[in-house]
């Protein structure tokens, strides 16, 4: 046989425009990256049933994806105090992550696609105590809050389902946590910008 | 090889995006069109396209091994001084390759001849592993093709299997990255960011422009994490020429394609294959544009840049007069003249090039482009193909 035996809808059922997006460039000034449906409301850039659609949306991919604990305090071993709450799933009482908010993809023109749920940030990116302000932003808002503030120096952070590290920084767009410090950006990109041809073949 | 008209699905929109794939219909005009297909015999795929691929790889590396410490050939294929070393070191250190495709000409008649190579930078990708894959198998289970067909398609099991040997130890984090507001490109890399993914990688996507340097001289992505490998869907030549060019070789980072394979997606390797090995069965005669030995070239001829995508900028030449062009943006760093190809796969005024896949340099898959003139542009249609049972 000339062909694959199996394909494995694992990849015909790619996750292909689900997956995480990451923001930078110009569209930054959309605020992707919502702490609540009142806030997405406020934002303006979705209508408020689209808000309702997303948050019911991530809600939905957040309880099927979250960790699941047994307990409160397992969970905020994880994800710190007050940063979990109890559901149901498949029957079962179960502890999670609250939804600290959810992300949306870049293109608003579709009402935003697909919404990803953003967890409270994980003990490893964000330690109890920690100065960052990313950290104390993430602590100090409750998960149900509205309105948060997008003033010129707000950050947060987030964790992903699967556990990665986010800091949404004000204007929407999201960065990983890391300690590494970064010389510059944006070195790549330009000649495929000023031909404005694909880069492909 | 035959043209074979069939019913589309009367759902096929639905079919294919259900597996994800968004760009079957380009600017309103279909891209994946599935109104006809290739037919082809066992013959023709293993004698005419899987033999030819794999040996021209092989001349392909043959070339290399010679061009590498030449540095009169390393001008001629335009690629910036500064860079040498840096290719070298990914040749010597025997940095493993990912992907390419090969566009042939072949009408079912006679050797396939190599019209280039998209060595760097392929897409049709997905369409090619997972679409028709996926098509073949539903024309089967409705009855309009009958059971026992087959497909020229291990692509994806072959690249699940590269991903994992392509770097030690393995698993790895591997990044990859296209440009921002290209839907195809991103559809490419999302794709074989799956494949990362079941080949046990770390696997995270990052947009080319959302790159930046540590201090370290390290590359970090859009979360400053180090990147370690990256798969870039963006060209070298343009790498080269960009405000990071010169951190590319400190930054001690795996690039897959590795940069070795500037040295093949450069038309200019037409020109070398052929004079390296004048009479290949498997290929067109073809000379750089100011060699005087262009005049033994056919009256019927195509000027190709050194550096073209998508067909931009190729010109179909018949005794200096122009049949066929496509505008673009390349050309600066000069032109190479090859015989037009006179087996190239024609019916009903249309004109159908193979491209035969390689995955980590074997040969493994073929999609078909067709266009209504002989020079395939981003604006060709995707056809399904089969082998007859």
């Amino acid at each position: 046989m000339k062909r694959s035996t199996q394909i494995g809808l694992a990849a015909a059922g790619v996750v292909l425009f689900a997956t995480v997006w990451s923001f930078s460039g110009e569209d930054d000034e959309d605020s992707l990256v919502y702490n609540s449906l009142a806030e997405c409301r406020a934002g303006g850039q979705l209508s408020a049933s689209q808000c309702e659609q997303r948050f019911n949306e991530a809600t939905a991919n957040h309880l099927r994806d979250a960790r699941k604990f047994s307990s409160t305090s397992a969970c905020e071993t994880e994800y710190g105090a007050g940063s979990c709450q109890s559901a149901t799933w498949n029957g079962a009482q179960v502890v999670i992550p609250a939804l600290a908010g959810i992300m949306l993809a870049r293109s608003l023109a579709q009402g935003g696609g697909a919404a990803q749920p953003l967890l409270p940030p994980t003990r490893d990116a964000c330690p109890p105590g920690s100065p960052a302000q990313e950290c104390q932003q993430a602590r100090s808002s409750s998960s149900s809050s509205g309105g948060g503030s997008r003033g010129g120096s707000y950050s947060r952070a987030y964790s992903t389902s699967s556990g990665q590290a986010l800091v949404a920084r004000s204007g929407g767009s999201s960065r990983g946590v890391s300690t590494t410090s970064v010389a510059s950006r944006g070195g790549f990109g330009s000649t495929s910008h000023s031909f404005s041809s694909s880069s492909s073949s | 090889m035959r043209r074979v008209v069939l019913e589309a699905r009367a759902d096929w929109q639905a079919q294919v995006e259900r597996l994800g794939f968004a760009f079957h219909t380009i600017d309103g005009a279909t891209y994946w069109d599935e109104r006809t297909a290739y037919a082809f015999t066992l013959d023709e795929i293993e004698r005419d396209i899987e033999a030819p691929t794999e040996a021209i790889e092989q001349l392909c590396f043959a070339f290399i091994e010679k061009a590498i410490d030449d540095d009169a050939v390393l001008t001629r294929l335009a690629i910036p001084e500064a860079q040498w070393a840096f290719i070298r070191e990914s040749w010597q250190r025997g940095e493993r390759n990912l992907y390419g495709r090969l566009d042939l000409a072949y009408d079912g008649r006679g050797p396939a001849k190599l019209l280039e190579y998209n060595a760097d930078t392929p897409t049709a990708l997905f369409e090619s592993s997972v679409v028709q894959w996926d098509w073949l198998e539903q024309a089967m289970a409705n009855g309009r093709l009958p059971a026992g067909c087959d497909q020229f398609n291990s692509l994806h099991e072959r690249l699940i299997a590269a991903f994992a040997g392509l770097r030690t130890p393995s698993p790895y984090r591997l990044h990859l990255a296209c440009v921002q507001e290209s839907a195809e490109d991103r559809g490419t890399v999302d794709y074989l960011l799956d494949c990362a993914k079941q080949a046990g990688l770390d696997a995270r996507f990052t947009f080319i422009e959302e790159i930046g340097l540590l201090t370290d001289g390290r590359f970090c992505d859009g979360s400053n994490v180090p990147i370690e490998a990256l798969f870039k869907l963006y060209p070298w030549e343009w790498l080269f020429r960009e405000r990071y060019a010169s951190a590319l070789a400190g930054s001690r980072c795996q690039f897959i394609e590795p940069p070795w394979k500037a040295l093949l997606s450069n038309k200019g390797l037409l020109a070398c294959l052929w004079e390296m090995e004048p009479g290949h069965p498997n290929l067109l005669p073809a000379f750089f544009e100011g060699d005087p030995r262009c005049e033994s070239l056919s009256p019927r001829r195509v000027r190709k840049p050194l550096y073209s995508r998508e067909g931009a900028n190729i010109t179909l030449l018949e005794r200096g007069k122009v049949l066929d062009s496509d505008d673009g943006p390349y050309g600066a760093e000069g032109f190479i003249l090859q015989d037009a190809a006179t087996n190239l796969f024609q019916s009903d005024g249309n004109y159908a090039v193979i491209g035969s896949w390689l995955v980590a340099s074997q040969a493994c898959g073929l999609c078909i482009r067709e266009d209504a003139t002989p020079i395939t542009k981003n604006t060709s249609r995707f056809l399904p193909h089969y082998i007859e049972p």
